[in-house]
């Protein structure tokens, strides 16, 4: 029998390939979905309700109702807001039996939660151009500490979160799955057990 | 579900380590001491590095602070372009998942080399695209070699993790 690991690292620059022409369809769709619900969470705590995102060439445009016509419209890459979805559909496409019910229910739900973080980092660029971007304007209506926490939020959700989250849902999502192929499995009282050292304990009692 | 039930179960305990580790290390880098002490200059000598590599594929390449330049092409090495972002998750995936310590040591250092030697690459490659493609440099800069960079180091992870991974009494 084929060693897993070796099958799903063999797989991998396939579903690689898969996943960006996937992602390359999806984006229109993607960056309306995140760039919706980045707009939705940033009006619930906004009053007046004045900041729209509308997507344009893949960048998000922040068109606040509230700057005049000919003001200049800051926007923000929505392409390395949105590409690490490459990374979880290729994960996810590498495992065993990846179109069966089961592992497309893991990765919708995968999808979900990887999109809130793909918003919540566009939420964090945009509240960060408003607390520090806007000069004075930026001054009179946000507190350091806001600018601290604005600052910090869209830096860890930047390159740290952006990175490091399609491995984590990836994991998170299929643990049992990914430790079975890692030959690391779960007994019946949930404690972890290598398969190679009971292998190696049976061969050395018999 | 009270804390002591979410620690017993293996997956929580990895996540919860892991970004621990993980915010810890990325909040350390972020300081302004460290990042003029530590990141400014690892980031200089990727640059180094990189030039040295162009120069031997026969590139006139010159390299000031974090600038690669030649005559054809200049790439300038931001913090996330230095693999530094790459190796710290790798680092707190190895460090967060059950292993002896020895095991672990290996992992840290082995990952570091391959991630840096890969990305070496990116940046070699990234100047040519720049040289020959310059209308595709943003894309495979962005999505292709990210993406990449990301699953190596995931790759490599795996692949310690099947050769050390340990059993959760014994560790």
């Amino acid at each position: 029998m084929k060693n897993a690991t070796q099958v799903f690292l063999r797989r991998l620059p396939l579903t690689l390939i898969a996943a960006i022409v996937i992602w390359l369809l999806l984006r229109p769709a993607i960056d309306t979905a995140v760039a919706g619900l980045a707009q939705t969470l940033i009006r619930s705590f906004e009053y007046p309700r004045v900041t729209r995102l509308v997507i344009e060439d893949h960048r998000a445009q922040m068109r606040r109702t509230d700057l005049r016509t000919d003001s200049k419209v800051p926007s923000v890459s929505m392409t390395e807001v949105t590409f690490n979805t490459i990374v979880l559909l290729a994960l996810y496409l590498a495992l065993p039996r990846p179109f069966s019910r089961g592992q497309l229910e893991r990765l919708f739900m995968g999808l979900c939660v990887l999109c809130l973080s793909q918003s919540i980092n566009l939420l964090f660029h945009v509240k960060t151009l408003y607390a520090m971007g806007l000069g004075e304007w930026s001054q009179q209506n946000y507190s350091d500490f806001a600018r601290n926490v604005f600052g910090f939020g869209r830096y860890f959700t930047d390159l740290p979160g952006r990175f490091s989250f399609p491995f984590l849902i990836w994991l998170g999502f299929n643990w049992e799955a990914i430790m079975k192929m890692l030959r690391v499995s779960e007994d019946t009282d949930g404690k972890t057990v290598s398969k190679r050292k009971k292998k190696t304990s049976k061969a050395i009692s018999s | 579900m009270n804390l002591r039930d979410l620690w017993q179960k293996p997956e929580a305990r990895f996540l919860i380590l892991f970004l621990t580790i993980l915010g810890v290390s990325f909040t350390f880098v972020a300081l302004r001491q460290v990042n003029d002490a530590f990141v400014t200059p690892y980031t200089a000598v990727i640059a180094q590095m990189s030039g040295f590599v162009l120069r031997i594929f026969g590139e006139k390449a010159a390299v000031a602070g974090c600038v690669v330049s030649s005559p054809r092409f200049a790439v300038t090495i931001y913090n996330g372009c230095n693999g530094l972002i790459t190796s710290l998750i790798f680092i707190s995936g190895v460090l967060a998942f059950p292993a002896k310590i020895s095991a672990k040591l290996i992992g840290v250092i082995g990952g570091l080399l391959t991630i840096q030697l890969i990305n070496l690459v990116r940046i070699v490659s990234l100047f040519y695209i720049g040289v020959f493609l310059p209308q595709h440099f943003n894309d495979a800069h962005i999505f292709v070699w990210q993406s990449l960079v990301i699953i190596a180091g995931i790759s490599l992870w795996i692949v310690w993790a099947h050769k050390f991974a340990l059993p959760r009494d014994s560790s």
